[in-house]
């Protein structure tokens, strides 16, 4: 058996029946309300990513200043460790 | 659709690519037509009405995608309305209805003897439900949609042959079974 069901219309569809669901004014402000859903949501993930890179950049160069002067306080004291 | 006919189509879709407003006329082409293959798939008349809308919605949306393919443009229509029924029956879980038209049938069958009744009917129906869906979908765009096998093969994401070989088995069947003749051209 297969994953449908037959059944018999003993009339034909009426043209007419179909006439209280034409809209085409309906449908074109679906689709451009979907457009500008579609631009909001480009325009928020831009940002988003945008703001996320940032944060990263901001991370990376806080990491690199704390790195350098690790470094530089090491080095410091291995040469007075070195001299003494 | 003569040559002339699908070159003015396809000017007014290259025009609704700019302005949607143009795709009106496409809408009230084809609005009937798609409404009543959706309603054949569902038995539905509200249903019907808003898997119809959300058909020419997504057409309009993916419309900068279209690409003519040598099909007249209801057949883009149809692919995106079978998809909305496929979609919405998945989502839930019910069975395919094929609601399909008495008189249709009877002007497809040549009656040859005289117990075309009811009964017969019946069992041509009964024989139909037992069909795999996919075969019945062929069935239904060749018989009551008029489409080529080149378009039903679009239409249903499958190869002209294939689309041709469940045509041919199903009618094989029928042939045999109910020892009737299908007003059919090949």
């Amino acid at each position: 058996m297969g994953k449908h069901e037959i059944r018999l219309r003993r009339q034909r569809i009426a043209s007419r029946g179909s006439e209280r669901f034409r809209n085409y004014g309906s449908v074109l402000k679906q689709h451009e309300e979907g457009k500008r859903i579609k631009l909001i949501t480009k325009i928020f993930t831009f940002f988003l990513i945008t703001a996320a890179l940032i944060l990263i950049f901001i991370m990376v160069s806080r990491w690199e200043k704390r790195h350098e002067k690790s470094i530089k306080k090491t080095s410091l004291t291995e040469i007075i460790n070195h001299t003494v | 659709m003569t040559d002339n006919e699908i070159r003015k189509e396809q000017d007014l879709i290259e025009k609704s690519k700019k302005d949607p407003r143009a795709f009106g006329e496409i809408y009230e082409k084809y609005f009937d037509q798609i409404f009543n293959y959706i309603l054949r798939q569902t038995g539905d008349d509200e249903l019907a009405g808003d898997l119809c809308s959300q058909t020419f919605v997504n057409a309009l949306n993916n419309l900068p995608r279209y690409e003519f393919r040598g099909f007249p443009f209801s057949a883009w229509l149809y692919k995106i309305a079978g998809n909305e029924v496929n979609k919405h029956y998945r989502k839930h879980k019910g069975k395919i209805i094929f609601s399909i038209e008495e008189l249709k049938v009877r002007e497809l069958i040549d009656k040859t003897s005289d117990d075309w009744d009811e009964e017969l009917i019946n069992r041509l129906i009964q024989y139909m439900n037992e069909l795999p869906t996919e075969m019945v979908r062929v069935l239904e765009l060749r018989f009551f949609e008029d489409k080529d096998f080149k378009e039903i093969a679009f239409i249903l994401d499958m190869t002209e042959s294939g689309a041709k070989m469940r045509t041919y088995r199903a009618l094989d069947k029928l042939r045999t079974n109910f020892n009737i003749k299908m007003k059919y051209d090949g």
